[in-house]
């Protein structure tokens, strides 16, 4: 009965989309398989927004549909869904992909059909410069570098800095984002290591870096190889230095390890530090779903609120849509939404604050000093 | 003079990092030597025995509720079986084979036996429960200055001096290990004296075997991390270390093991640390390059 029950839905839908009394919003993302659980706040977001909006009358009275693509994280799917996309003349702009390597597979297609498209997760740097009809909503991965050596300096007054990178393009841009950005806020670089991905054994370099007793050692590296380090560290007998990272380190890994303690990281969005345009969303979603909305889902619902806020000003026409998202380019054109205001650079990158967590006695908590 | 003293402990520490994991490249390269100086294998599978006795001692300890003693003194002998078990099936049909075809199931056992792991314990890297050990293992044995070496690093070391010296004994002083000696030699001519030649291959798979299960198990503490893969990256460090020392040499592997584990933490501590493999490795082609037997293989002359 359930299945029955879920195809006349699914038939309804089809019929109205066929009778264009509604408007189709794609959503891209791994919605099964291994990084479903990151598709996760993406589907309840986009869900939620389209609820509200078709409570508040559509779009212009026609409702907003939200259509679900799975791409798994593949680039092949991704390939695949954006080919159907791009050829279905109802589709005026996809909300996606979620990983960088899908969407660097779908924005040729994308761009070739001229159909824009907003990311609230791919952070590849390349991305943006690839295609004027990709947009994102997310910071890209040298922003955090940037970012981190600002929070260092102005919000936890680090003088001293090690940097013990990771030998692939992730780690090394965000290395040189930092140390460039660091050097020049004055704060001292009085150390560089490399490992590779393979290794377990980072003693030398940390003991080195015990020598050289810095305020803090910045991993710009993900979470398998950050959970060895700062144990390592301590088993070498490394106190008074804290340990940060990006969102690689943003893993349940890292909470997991006692000797984690205290390490923070950046991410795009905290429920208790988000504005006061937030906490409808937060309390709708926590309603809806039971738990709070992650940075996944803050930006989804961003990004399908300027999807929307485009085609109310200038209907389904591509060009159009793609060109009313250009022109949101400075803080005063700025679209206010739950993640604070967001605008594009030239790119289609979008320059905005993030915000920094640490863990405290094994969870995540909100770092009591922002940047905002 | 402060600078000097710092310094010093510097090096020193790194001589303690670098000493201990070169035992633990000794250990696992005395099981590749071993084979290799009995059948002419390399036994390209035996990465993945370590592996596996770093998870079966895990497995011991997490599931079946073993203190962490009595998992570690059964993870050998099982890995030893294990080692058995992969000669009887891999290796033994193919005795008579040329060397190659013997080298292709190992590359194959090796793929077979990381994906094994892969289904029952998954890709996520896992570590030993913190308390499996006696809280004094964590603490300092010796602190000179800047420098520490826990209880930990020192009963590795031990435990890789003790193994030595066991197998040392058992190769010179025992039947079995003159056995081991005359096959190493000449298959047939030790078969024609009586000796069962498939008997001792097994048991130098066996004894090679448990000293790998054992370095997984000391690495997986001393690193606390635990993964399918891990056999591959040590695997090939060992070998290195066992070709350096002069492959099919006992003394020569534990030699070779030391001098990769030194070169490579001095590399990535006084050169640079981008290039930590690469150093350690160029250090073992430069030894090939002027002595190709290694360090202290024998110098065999072309058979005619």
């Amino acid at each position: 009965m359930k299945k029955l029950g879920l195809f006349l839905v699914m038939w309804m839908m089809f019929i109205g989309s066929a009778s264009a009394e509604v408007i189709k919003i794609p959503v891209a993302g791994a919605f099964t398989g291994p990084l479903a659980s990151f598709g996760e706040g993406i589907k309840n977001a986009a869900l939620l927004k389209a609820e509200e909006i078709n409570a508040a009358g559509g779009i212009h009275g026609k409702k907003v549909v939200i259509v679900l693509e799975d791409d798994l994280c593949d680039p092949r799917e991704a390939a695949t869904i954006a080919t159907k996309l791009a050829n279905d003349p109802d589709i005026s702009i996809v909300i996606g992909h979620l990983c960088s390597s899908s969407s660097l597979a779908a924005l040729p297609i994308y761009k070739g059909a001229r159909i824009p498209a907003i990311s609230p997760a791919s952070t590849n740097v390349n991305l943006g410069k690839m295609s004027p009809y990709y947009f994102r909503d997310v910071y890209r991965d040298d922003f955090q570098g940037l970012f981190l050596a600002k929070y260092a300096k102005e919000a936890r007054g680090l003088k001293k800095v090690a940097i013990f990178y990771e030998m692939n393009d992730y780690s090394m841009g965000l290395m040189l984002a930092f140390e460039e950005k660091a050097k020049k806020l004055g704060i001292r670089i009085i150390g560089k290591e490399a490992y590779t991905a393979d290794t377990t054994d980072f003693k030398p370099q940390l003991t080195k870096f015990k020598m050289m007793k810095p305020d803090a050692i910045f991993i710009p590296g993900y979470a398998p190889q950050g959970t060895l380090i700062v144990s390592q560290a301590k088993d070498l007998g490394i106190k008074n230095t804290i340990f940060f990272g990006a969102d690689g380190l943003d893993d349940d890994l890292m909470v997991k390890n006692p000797d984690a303690e205290g390490l923070f990281v950046t991410t795009p969005f905290l429920p208790d530090k988000a504005g006061p345009r937030a906490a409808g969303f937060i309390k709708a979603y926590r309603e809806k779903y039971g738990k709070d909305p992650n940075w996944f889902a803050a930006n989804t619902y961003d990004a399908l609120g300027m999807a929307v806020a485009a085609i109310e000003a200038v209907g389904q026409d591509r060009d159009k849509i793609r060109n009313y998202l250009a022109s949101i380019n400075s803080k005063e054109t700025a679209y206010k939404g739950v993640t604070g205001s967001t605008y594009f650079d030239e790119n289609g990158d979008c320059l905005k604050d993030a915000f920094v967590k640490e863990i405290r006695e094994g969870k995540w908590v909100s770092s009591e000093k922002q940047l905002q | 003079m402060e600078n000097l003293l710092e310094q010093s402990s510097l090096f020193l520490q790194q001589l303690v990092n670098g000493i201990t994991l070169g035992g633990v490249y000794a250990l696992i390269a005395v099981g590749y030597t071993m084979v290799y100086g009995v059948i002419q294998l390399i036994n390209f599978a035996h990465g993945e025995i370590y592996m596996l006795g770093a998870f079966l001692a895990y497995s011991m300890v997490t599931f079946l509720g073993l203190p962490f003693f009595l998992a570690f003194a059964l993870t050998i002998p099982v890995c030893a079986i294990i080692g058995i078990i992969l000669d009887f099936i891999a290796y033994r049909p193919l005795r008579n084979a040329p060397r190659l075809a013997a080298l292709i199931t190992a590359i194959g056992m090796s793929i077979f036996l990381q994906n094994l792991a892969l289904m029952i314990w998954g890709s996520q890297i896992k570590s030993y429960p913190r308390n499996i050990l006696p809280k004094v293992f964590s603490e300092p044995a010796l602190i000179f200055g800047e420098v520490s070496i826990s209880w930990l690093q020192v009963f590795i070391l031990s435990v890789t001096i003790f193994c030595m010296i066991f197998l040392h004994l058992v190769i010179h002083k025992t039947r079995i290990g003159a056995a081991m000696r005359a096959v190493s030699q000449d298959k047939t001519t030790a078969a024609l004296m009586g000796i069962s030649v498939n008997r001792v291959i097994s048991f130098t798979f066996a004894i090679g075997s448990a000293m790998g299960g054992l370095a997984g198990v000391l690495v997986g503490l001393y690193y606390n991390a635990i993964f399918p893969t891990m056999g591959y990256v040590a695997g090939v460090k060992a070998f290195a270390a066992a070709v350096l020392g002069g492959i099919g040499s006992v003394p020569g592997a534990i030699l070779g093991g030391g001098v990769l584990g030194i070169a490579e933490v001095m590399g990535a501590g006084y050169i640079s640390s981008e290039y930590r493999d690469g150093i350690s490795y160029a250090v073992m082609i430069g030894v090939i390059l002027f002595k190709p037997s290694g360090l202290i293989g024998r110098k065999i002359g072309e058979k005619v």
